[in-house]
């Protein structure tokens, strides 16, 4: 005897496929403000922060090409670190040292704006789309990324090489290339950033890591932070990081 | 009976003339003074023309200029930087907040306006205050309150009092090619009467840039 499927069930079935289909389309909204998740709070779920706070440095030298690491020995606190006289720090140092953003998602594109806004700035993530064929150099680059499934995957090329990659101040090129991966992990408690970076000029291979966030309750509110709040104290580490440099131009002649 | 629900039930649209809230992101520049839009709309008033009360404009008289934020990479507030020529805006809206973010991070920074909650009770001052916003028909309404005193009100260092309420009243004209913008100021420790001007925001088809202050050595 053939199966007759009655058309009340066919509809339903339809109904319900388009259903699952849209579900499995839709991508997730993850819009909110997130902090760096401490290793305390994520070690119940079996998740760490990977070389935490200054380790990171440790992570990325034995990557660093014999150029990089003499151009990296070769620097100065004070007159190197843009971060210290309110210039931006790049996209590199974001994950670990703005340690809180705001995710704002909307159709078609990512915005997350660093609590260090002067010096972390403002990140744009547009949605299926390629890159421009020659970014202008840009302190954060240009971000692209895709929805697969739950995981956001973000690629960004066309950086300046005026940034670092950590506070180290470990040197990359214009060729540098960030990708990452980010999903929710621990029932969604956490979001996870696998980050890896390459740069065939500066790197011997590519480092990897991962930074957990962790979202805070809807309603919480990122503070305003200035950086040249105390102009007095900034003016003074500009004004040093200036003579350091030009002595040190005054030595090369 | 069923005549007052269907008036109870109206009165929304009533009070939203313009039908539902309209979607303004995207990218905005302030137009040149000079500019004259279709219609004859111009931009109107600026920093530079409040009244001061007579104390305030002895103070005024008395700052060094070489300290102003604008020139020490510092914010200006958005009384300031709304109405310079050539201010580039992007507007970034989710359900809860509309976020203005500016090009120029250093002295316009990031404004977070929040369209589900009113004024903190006890507020801490800010560069930018706290701003809250809401609609009204086709206008986005922002009234921010709550600012700390270090920014000035014009490069002429008009300083302002941490009572000074900002409100500025945003909508969409000539087929959404370009946002009105009224700010209006009142300071009642240091303007002799409120102040309002009016700028025109141009939608551009573009992306946002990095942009970096660095002040004269």
């Amino acid at each position: 005897m053939r199966n007759v499927l009655s058309p009340t069930l066919v509809v339903s079935l339809g109904f319900g496929l388009a259903s699952v289909l849209a579900q499995a389309q839709a991508p997730p909204d993850w819009t909110g403000y997130y902090t760096l998740a401490p290793n305390r709070e994520l070690a119940p779920a079996g998740f760490k922060q990977d070389a935490p706070g200054e380790q990171l440095n440790d992570l990325i030298i034995p990557h660093l090409q014999p150029w990089a690491k003499a151009r990296m020995e070769a620097t100065d606190g004070i007159a190197d670190d843009t971060g210290q006289v309110c210039l931006p720090d790049g996209i590199f140092r974001y994950p670990s040292m703005a340690g809180r953003f705001v995710w704002l998602q909307e159709p078609g594109r990512i915005v997350m704006a660093f609590g260090n806004i002067n010096t972390a700035g403002v990140r744009r993530i547009y949605l299926d789309r390629p890159h421009p064929k020659n970014p202008i150099p840009s302190w954060n680059g240009h971000s692209v990324g895709r929805w697969d499934g739950n995981t956001l995957i973000v690629d960004t090329v066309g950086f300046n090489d005026k940034s670092w990659l950590f506070g180290g101040m470990e040197p990359h090129t214009e060729e540098a290339h960030l990708m990452e991966r980010a999903r929710r992990v621990a029932n969604g408690a956490f979001v996870e950033l696998n980050i890896t970076v390459e740069d065939r000029h500066a790197l011997n291979s590519p480092y990897s890591y991962n930074r957990y966030y962790k979202k805070q309750p809807d309603g919480a509110e990122m503070p305003e932070d200035v950086c040249a709040e105390d102009p007095d104290t900034w003016k003074q580490f500009r004004n040093e990081a200036l003579k350091k440099q030009q002595s040190r131009l005054r030595q090369l002649k | 009976m069923r005549l007052i629900v269907s008036i109870l039930c109206a009165l929304p649209m009533v009070a939203q003339p313009g039908g539902q809230a309209p979607d303004l992101r995207g990218v905005y520049q302030s137009i040149p003074d000079r500019m004259t839009l279709p219609g004859g709309l111009k931009n109107v008033g600026a920093p530079a023309a409040i009244e001061l009360l007579p104390e305030a404009a002895r103070q005024t008289r008395n700052v060094d200029l070489k300290s102003d934020p604008w020139k020490i990479c510092q914010p200006v507030g958005p009384f300031r930087m709304m109405a310079k020529e050539h201010t580039k805006i992007e507007l970034v809206q989710v359900s809860a907040m509309i976020v203005m973010l500016f090009e120029d991070l250093s002295h316009g920074m990031m404004r977070n306006i929040y369209l589900k909650r009113g004024h903190p009770a006890r507020l801490e001052e800010t560069w930018l205050g706290d701003s809250v916003g809401r609609w009204e028909g086709d206008t986005l309404v922002v009234d921010t309150v709550g600012f700390n005193d270090k920014t000035w009100l014009n490069e002429e260092g008009a300083q302002h009092s941490d009572a000074l309420h900002l409100t500025e009243r945003i909508h969409p004209v000539l087929r959404g090619q370009f946002l009105e913008y009224r700010m209006t100021a009142v300071d009642p420790r240091v303007l002799a009467k409120p102040y309002s001007y009016t700028r025109y925001y141009r939608r551009l088809d573009t992306e946002v840039m990095d942009d970096v202050c660095q002040d004269e050595p």
